[in-house]
């Protein structure tokens, strides 16, 4: 759909938007499309390169990897505890970042400078809705923003997959064991590929529990984010305490990649049918050696 | 001989003179010998070499006939107590158990007490007037009494000699003259040694049988009181007009007044 | 009989901590359960032998150093165990022991500086001297992994300060026979110098009147206690306050002498960090608390509850 509203009306929506939904924005009006972004999260500049805006973004954060394209944009270092510095000498015109304690500081400081910022929430599926529109409105490709939400939309009020569901659990860190949690875009996506989450019940995105809770709860896969496409058992698979775990002694694992599965992304549509497909082949990781 | 110093030369590392210049000094049982001096004459380092902490860069000091140096530390403590100048006291501990401290150069590592350890430590406990106070946590002791309860500890150590490095420090005139007089009775009824450095000149006159002098390192006079303690020598090593009296037979010197 | 009673809480803690966990377990199936022997049993052991190695290390540090606040976390221990850890992960090195290994490894670097920086006095190690370069050490190590973590691109390595922050999830029968193989020998070294640490606190120069070698003694008591330390923290990372505040339990159940000291610390600080370790798996399950932070709420009310009685008596 065309908009047919000049552009100071479409720029005058975008920081009504801006104003209304994220409750941090810049007092200095956005007069048309940003065309100099800084991304301070890699979901937020592969969210920008997936509405087309791309060309636009001239500073990213050393950890944003994805699309490859994006790469070719200069980093501008942490993006959790921003360098001011280095994101003004990018000269932007609108910054973007991820909302935590220091963000919020750096984006006052950059106010301060002049500089439009809009911080935001990012953290599961329905704020790439909003995030999404937000964007595309404000780099001039409002059309590409608006399909992504839909498609975001479409994902999240796809029916119920039918049970039985297979129980998982995403392991994040072994030492202390570290679970996703039921507040965090992972388990959104679990649940939207028919699997179960084992910790759902907690409700914070990620939690440190005791082995024996996962081996009670029994999963029947292990999920476990890799940057690489290796299928090695991770190293705590061969620990002792770890396989009272039957799905560690059985090398129940499932490898989910992690720039689909990090962070709230335009393509979870691709990731819930990755993990489906993962979860209805039912493949089997080489055992681990005693 | 339990103690011989023989014409010992000490010097600190690094520092520009001698602590010790030919210092000869000779302790036998029985004996109560006083060590007196100004302040940085060099007494206590003389005990040091005297027991071996520090060697000598000439003469020699021997214990029993045997270089200080030679013998380990649990061996010299057998034959040796020291009441040193300072002491930590980092935890509270009861009279009794500080005493019983002493017996640990007859002990090895791992063995319990044995009878003869717990009679020591009652001996000593009791020598020393301090039985009464067995069970009573050392810091409600006054000063008067910690001292003799540390002497109590040196005892139990069962030694030939005592060594003690200025014990009237800030005792008053009471547990000071207690403490004289435990030192006393001690080396005449058990024939010890006792070398006992102290700042009162007079106190030591009256009960030590032989008085050494330090001056800057050196031996200005050794020998009976009265023949150390005269007004030119003591006037010469303290840089002070005296006066000497006679106490008991004993000379007693008081320190005249300049501002008049 | 004071022993008896300790052993008895003792018996009770692990009884505790075998029974209870955020799994459920029923009691009918607990002598059948892996959870409970392969995972309860060997952690509850390895509390005991950590926190036995920590309380027995504390007490002799503090005799060592003249200090009642010193804690063998003050070695600067905790500083190189860290930047091992890092360093592992940061290097991609593989297998399950990597990461104890690394830290243990690390550990001993930061021991051997601190080592030589306290006998930059002469011969004989200066005990503020140790208490000092300990923390500068440690200081050190912690800046030099912080720079690591934050200038790296790996976030596995932010989670790597989690795993120093305490806790015996690590735990199995192979670290429990690897660690109970490795403390006696320290555990023997400290026992044998309990004499002379009684003597030791009374000064350097009146401890050797009596008779101790003042020198080495020090050295092997600071060995033995921070070999005790580095292993602690390779399987468990810092769990503090345990080698603070036993030693004054201790003290206060058995008296100052090391020969009873010693063993009451060590019984003691293994009861302390069982029923810690229950309390952290089990408060806020199914989550976990890390236990330094369940030892310093459990520890510091019983402080204080000793402090109160010994100022009163």
């Amino acid at each position: 759909m065309r908009s047919s509203l000049p552009r100071t009306h479409l720029a005058g929506l975008a920081l009504a938007l801006l104003a209304g939904a994220c409750g941090r924005s810049s007092p200095r009006a956005l007069a048309a499309p940003a065309q100099r972004i800084v991304s301070l999260a890699p979901s937020i500049t592969e969210l920008l390169f997936a509405l087309g805006a791309g060309p636009q973004v001239v500073g990213r954060t050393v950890y944003c990897k994805y699309p490859p394209a994006a790469l070719a944009v200069p980093s501008v270092g942490d993006g959790l505890n921003p360098s001011v510095e280095a994101i003004v000498a990018r000269q932007p015109d609108l910054v973007v970042l991820y909302r935590s304690p220091h963000t919020e500081a750096a984006s006052r400081q950059l106010q301060a400078l002049g500089v439009t910022t809009l911080v935001l929430h990012h953290d599961r599926l329905e704020d790439i809705d909003t995030t999404a529109r937000l964007l595309g409105e404000a780099t001039g490709h409002a059309d590409e923003g608006r399909a992504i939400a839909r498609r975001i939309d479409s994902v999240l009020a796809a029916p119920a997959v039918p049970g039985p569901h297979a129980r998982l659990v995403h392991v994040v860190w072994d030492n202390p064991p570290i679970v996703i949690g039921g507040g965090s875009y992972l388990d959104q996506l679990t649940k939207l590929s028919g699997a179960d989450n084992a910790f759902h019940d907690i409700a914070t995105p990620s939690a440190t529990v005791s082995i024996e809770t996962i081996a009670a709860r029994d999963p029947d896969w292990i999920a476990v984010l890799r940057e690489t496409s290796d299928t090695m058992p991770p190293d705590y698979a061969k620990r002792p305490e770890w396989r009272v775990v039957r799905a560690v002694r059985e090398g129940r694992f499932l490898f989910l990649p992690a720039d689909l599965f990090g962070q709230p992304s335009a393509r979870a549509p691709e990731a819930v049918a990755y993990l489906r497909h993962l979860l209805d082949r039912s493949p089997l990781v080489v055992p681990v050696a005693r | 001989m339990i103690l011989d110093l023989v014409r010992v030369h000490f010097r600190y590392p690094g520092a520009p003179g001698d602590a010790l210049n030919d210092v000869s000094l000779a302790l036998a049982n029985g004996e109560l010998v006083a060590l007196l001096g100004p302040n940085g004459s060099g007494k206590t380092t003389l005990v040091r070499v005297a027991l071996g902490l520090y060697e000598p860069q000439g003469g020699q000091a021997t214990i029993l006939g045997r270089a200080a140096r030679a013998w380990t530390r649990r061996e010299l403590a057998r034959v040796v107590g020291v009441v040193s100048q300072r002491e930590d006291n980092l935890f509270p501990q009861r009279v009794r158990d500080t005493v019983r401290l002493g017996r640990y150069p007859h002990l090895g590592p791992w063995g319990g007490e044995r009878d003869a350890d717990r009679q020591a430590v009652e001996r000593a406990l009791e020598r020393c007037d301090v039985a009464d106070l067995a069970d009573r946590w050392l810091w409600t002791l006054s000063g008067g009494e910690y001292q003799r309860v540390r002497i109590a500890r040196a005892l139990a150590q069962e030694p030939r000699l005592l060594v003690l490095d200025e014990p009237t420090a800030s005792l008053d005139v009471r547990h000071e003259m207690e403490l004289f007089q435990l030192v006393r009775r001690l080396v005449d009824t058990e024939g010890l040694g006792a070398l006992l450095v102290t700042h009162d000149v007079n106190l030591a006159s009256r009960f030590a049988d032989r008085v050494a002098l330090l001056a800057r390192g050196a031996l200005a006079a050794a020998g009976p009181p009265v023949d150390v303690l005269r007004q030119e020598i003591a006037e010469s090593v303290f840089g002070w007009p005296i006066a000497v009296s006679s106490f008991e037979g004993r000379p007693q010197l008081t320190p005249l007044r300049r501002d008049r | 009989m004071k022993w008896i009673g300790m052993g008895a809480v003792l018996a009770i803690a692990m009884l505790v901590a075998v029974v209870l966990g955020p799994a459920h377990v029923p009691l009918s199936d607990l002598l059948d359960s892996p959870i409970v022997w392969d995972l309860r049993l060997p952690r509850a052991l390895l509390a005991l032998l950590v926190g036995g190695s920590l309380g027995m290390a504390g007490a002799s540090l503090q005799s060592l150093v003249r200090n009642p606040l010193a804690d063998p976390f003050l070695l600067g221990l905790s500083g190189g165990a860290g930047l091992g850890a890092v360093l592992a992960i940061a290097l991609h090195l593989g297998g399950p022991w990597a990461l104890p290994l690394a830290a243990f490894a690390g550990a001993l670097v930061a021991l051997a500086l601190v080592f030589r920086l306290g006998l930059v006095g002469g011969a004989e190690l200066d005990p503020r001297i140790l208490l000092l370069g300990g923390v500068a050490v440690g200081a050190f190590t912690g800046a030099v992994t912080t720079a690591i973590v934050s200038l790296a691109e790996a976030s596995e390595l932010r989670n790597a300060y989690l795993w120093l922050w305490g806790g015996l999830s690590s735990a199995s029968w192979a670290t429990v026979r690897l660690i109970a193989v490795y403390v006696p020998i320290p555990l023997f070294v400290l026992l044998a110098a309990a004499r002379p640490l009684d003597l030791l606190v009374l000064g350097d120069e009146s401890a050797r009147y009596l008779g101790a070698e003042v020198a080495a003694t020090k050295r092997r008591v600071y060995l033995a206690a921070s070999l005790l330390t580095a292993a602690a923290v390779s399987v468990s990372g810092v769990i503090g306050f345990v080698g603070l505040i036993v030693p004054h339990v201790g003290r206060g159940l058995v008296g100052v002498r090391h020969r009873a000291l010693l063993p009451a610390a060590f019984l003691i600080g293994g009861t302390l960090l069982v029923l810690a370790d229950t309390l952290a798996r089990v408060a806020v399950a199914p989550r976990e608390l890390p236990v330094g932070i369940v030892t310093a709420l459990v520890g510091v009310p019983l402080f204080a509850l000793l402090l109160r009685r010994w100022s009163a008596a």
